[in-house]
């Protein structure tokens, strides 16, 4: 098997770019390009990533000069299932499954494709999750209610803020504020009773739970500037979250 | 009775979070009993008069060893297991209290929240590197010196 060395780049760096953005870890995404680059053959293969670029290096022939290239993620959401379905691509691939052709059409759809799971289904999962953890944490049967439609508030202004703010944190910090408000209000008008447990909940679907595991695997394997870049990620948007609900209580309670 | 009500309602929040963080469709409910033999775990722990933060932990593991166990099962990532496995165990409303403490002027009380919210953070954490070195034994080559050369 013997490819051009210009495609392989290509999809390499296609299919590391799909992994960063969407929330993979950095060491899944360095060991995928560094295996894909070997299963074509080539040599000297080496593989750079942060969480805000990839670097991607090898050799085609020994007389010939090295490639290097190099793509910049600005973006980062979570969408585990595209981590997955790359991941996929990726070891066909690597088991000569598939061509490099198939492999580049395969990402490029996966790149494109919409989301898994529709939204207002993901701000109704954000309403479930609220009021089952406002329950966990101690929360009556009556709260559940309360609890749902804070935390369906909060998935809501995040979702629909985003899309105008460019500044990440800030849309965090409105949720967080929305949310903490509805639950004051719920409970103001006599719906649920213990405030505490309401806010929690409606506090659950902004906890940033991929930047927060990502930094520990990461800082584990070794990828010290992956992992503490991650890390303050996911203390920044912790830190947004918990000065959006002080600013609620602060006024309103 | 107590304690059916709180495991099934773990199993539908932690499935919930899945959809929220766009889980494959055939990981959603394996991540759903991760998370609700975590919460076992940690109730189980307590129950039996352990710290929270030791709970915590051996929660952690658990979930942690669970996901890479099934995730090697059904070629999946790992992460897409481990992250909806650990979120029962997130110290969301210690996390809340400390902020509280602080806001309402009360430093120490939100210090002593403070530090439980970042001691249960770092179990957490503990939980998923014990987990990773158990399921990565016989890679290693040596941190410091080089005994095999």
């Amino acid at each position: 098997m013997s490819y051009k060395a210009d495609d392989i780049m290509d999809v390499c760096l296609l299919a590391g770019e799909i992994m960063l953005k969407y929330g993979a870890e950095t060491y899944r995404v360095e060991e995928t390009l560094e295996r894909m680059a070997r299963a074509a053959s080539f040599s000297n293969v080496h593989c750079f990533a942060t969480t805000t670029g990839i670097f991607l290096s090898f050799e085609e022939k020994k007389e010939k000069e090295d490639l290097m290239q190099m793509v910049r993620i600005d973006d980062r959401m979570q969408d585990l299932n595209k981590v997955t379905e790359v991941n996929q691509v990726s070891r066909e691939f690597v088991s000569g499954i598939i061509s490099v052709n198939d492999a580049r059409e395969k990402l490029e759809q996966i790149a494109k494709a919409p989301m898994q799971y529709p939204l207002w289904l993901i701000h109704l999962a954000a309403g479930v999750a609220g009021s089952g953890f406002s329950y966990l944490f101690g929360g009556g049967w009556f709260d559940l209610i309360p609890a749902f439609l804070a935390a369906m508030v909060s998935s809501l202004v995040v979702v629909e803020f985003e899309r105008y703010l460019k500044v990440r944190f800030a849309a965090e910090f409105t949720a967080a504020f929305c949310g903490g408000t509805t639950a004051i209000l719920l409970v103001f008008i006599g719906l649920g009773n213990s405030l505490d447990q309401i806010i929690i909940g409606s506090l659950m679907p902004l906890v940033p739970g991929v930047p927060l595991t990502n930094a520990v695997r990461d800082l584990m394997s070794g990828d010290l500037l992956a992992g503490v870049s991650r890390g303050a990620e996911a203390l920044l948007t912790s830190l947004a979250i918990a000065s959006g609900i002080a600013l609620t209580i602060s006024i309103f309670v | 009775m107590e304690v059916i009500a709180q495991l099934l309602i773990t199993f539908i929040a932690t499935v919930a979070f899945g959809i929220i963080f766009s889980v494959p469709k055939r990981a959603l409910l394996i991540g759903g009993a991760i998370g609700m033999v975590t919460w076992g775990v940690l109730q189980g722990g307590l129950y039996f008069g352990a710290s929270s933060v030791f709970s915590t932990a051996v929660a952690s593991l658990t979930a942690a060893a669970a996901a890479h166990f099934l995730a090697r099962r059904i070629r999946i990532p790992v992460t897409t297991l481990a992250i909806p496995g650990i979120l029962p165990l997130v110290p969301g409303s210690r996390a809340y209290f400390t902020m509280l403490s602080f806001v309402e002027g009360d430093y120490l009380r939100g210090l002593e929240f403070g530090v439980e919210t970042m001691l249960r953070a770092g179990a957490i954490a503990a939980g998923l590197v014990f987990a990773l070195a158990i399921f990565s034994y016989g890679k290693g080559i040596g941190h410091r010196y080089e005994p095999n050369r």
